[in-house]
């Protein structure tokens, strides 16, 4: 008798947890350390790699606290915030790199309002048909109260070969005699020319966000998906890298470095180029 | 709300022991606080997305939790999905999302929840409302008997919360609070 009270007890007490198992209950599959390990969010990259947070992330460390941005926790967590597997980073730069940013006299940390980072994020619109991939530089400015993220660059393919300026003898002109004659050669270059970016300074850089703008409002572009993102930090003095999320088994996973660059004078220049005319 | 009073209270005890005019920063004891209310929402989710998502609960049952569940969300509030075989991800509102995990075509579903949380830093927006994300790992498991189905996934939900400081009379007092309200949720299979 007492066993079947114990064994209708039992299944009645089953009946009530099994179906409400929310954060913390009793039964809930335990982590064997992979979500632990990896870096769950930009913010935990930030706290990382300034040693602002503890080894599990459950203690937020403040300047008052001891282990505040403590070199050797540092060197800990710097280890682990490279992607080790698919990317090509050489080893000895990585170690210059970690060199550099805990240097007991000028240790480098990163900041999340000081600029000189900013994100890369990979759509798709719905353009004249299509799906087309367009590619937004977003960076982080004070509004109002607080932050807020702002669209500072668009690539778009397919805006490109409109502002395709031809150079040389191929290149059409005004001739500097035009004013002369009311510039009535306007009309041939504008009706006869499909390249009227010819008549432009050298100097002249398209503005694909106001391009863009236009279409969105123009309703032309429609919105349709995120599909990557990635962010560069120029951050760090005479450094480069960008921040890429892997979603993978194991323990090296979440927001890692995944490119590392040592700037020489006039090197970020060239990567700002590279970075924003890649697509 | 009631449920959430002995926090509010906490809150404000909080709150006053610190100056009062409003300030720009929220201190690492106030942080603390407001940590514990948020992560007290989150665990009503997972709470709620389990009992939604489990095929023993009674259909009216699972609209009255999926009415709690919506309350813990600012308006407008959506999920954007995605899983491993494909970049796209799909966007719904947080009713309808529920509605789908109800809708499942499953005899057995369990859903659980990681003995893991992650909590970022508030930072503040330009309508002078705080904003934090809350990293919580799902577990799903659906069983069909009929086709002989054992799907198994897990997720990873950052949660959006906001944090915004509220008054209410009490007793013709003014007493003022942080209240924290859920916002949009990214849903990412992960393939561990």
């Amino acid at each position: 008798m007492r066993k079947t009270i114990l064994l209708v007890l039992l299944v009645i007490s089953s009946i009530q947890f099994a179906p409400g198992q929310g954060l913390y209950s009793p039964g809930q599959p335990a982590d064997d350390g992979r979500f632990a390990a990896s870096t769950k969010q930009v913010n935990q990259f930030f706290r990382r790699f300034n040693a602002e947070e503890s080894q599990d992330g459950k203690k937020r460390y403040y300047s008052n606290d001891a282990e505040y941005r403590s070199t050797d926790l540092r060197k800990k967590f710097l280890d682990i915030l490279f992607d080790n597997e698919t990317s090509s980073i050489e080893a000895e730069l990585k170690k210059e790199f970690v060199v550099d940013v805990i240097n007991e006299e000028q240790p480098k940390y990163l900041d999340f309002h000081q600029g000189e980072w900013f994100a890369e994020v990979q759509t798709t619109f719905k353009y004249q048909g299509k799906s087309e991939n367009v590619t937004l530089f977003m960076k982080l400015q004070p509004e109002g109260l607080g932050y807020e993220w702002v669209i500072e660059r668009v690539g778009f393919e397919p805006f490109k070969k409109y502002f395709d300026k031809d150079t040389g003898s191929k290149k059409q002109f005004l001739h500097p005699l035009s004013h002369e004659l009311d510039f009535m050669n306007l009309r041939r270059a504008f009706q006869e020319n499909p390249k009227p970016e010819s008549y432009t300074p050298t100097d002249y850089e398209p503005d694909y966000l106001t391009l863009f703008l236009y279409e969105i409002k123009k309703g032309h572009f429609k919105f349709e998906n995120v599909t990557d993102l990635k962010f560069h930090f120029f951050q760090i003095d005479n450094w480069y890298f960008e921040l890429a999320q892997f979603n993978r088994p194991g323990f090296n996973t979440g927001w890692l470095i995944s490119n590392l660059v040592k700037l020489q004078e006039g090197d970020e220049d060239a990567v700002l180029k590279y970075i924003y005319d890649q697509k | 709300m009631k449920k959430y009073f002995p926090s509010f209270i906490l809150m404000f005890l909080l709150t006053s022991a610190v100056a009062v005019a409003q300030s720009n920063d929220i201190s690492p004891q106030r942080k603390q606080a407001i940590d514990s209310l948020a992560l007290e929402k989150v665990k009503d989710l997972s709470k709620y997305i389990s009992i939604i998502g489990s095929k023993e609960t009674q259909f009216s049952e699972a609209n009255r939790v999926m009415d709690r569940a919506e309350e813990l969300f600012a308006p407008g509030a959506e999920m954007g999905v995605s899983s491993i075989n494909t970049k796209e991800v799909a966007y719904y509102k947080v009713r309808r999302y529920f509605e789908r995990l109800m809708a499942l075509n499953y005899d057995r579903v369990n859903i659980s929840w990681y003995d893991i949380h992650y909590i970022s830093d508030l930072e503040r927006q330009p309508d002078g409302r705080f904003v934090g994300v809350v990293t919580v790992y799902q577990r799903f498991e659906g069983t069909s008997q009929e086709a002989g189905l054992n799907y198994r996934d897990t997720t990873k939900k950052d949660i959006t919360i906001y944090v915004e400081r509220k008054s209410t009379q009490v007793a013709g007092r003014t007493i003022e609070f942080w209240d924290v309200m859920l916002g949009d949720i990214r849903v990412t299979e992960t393939t561990s």
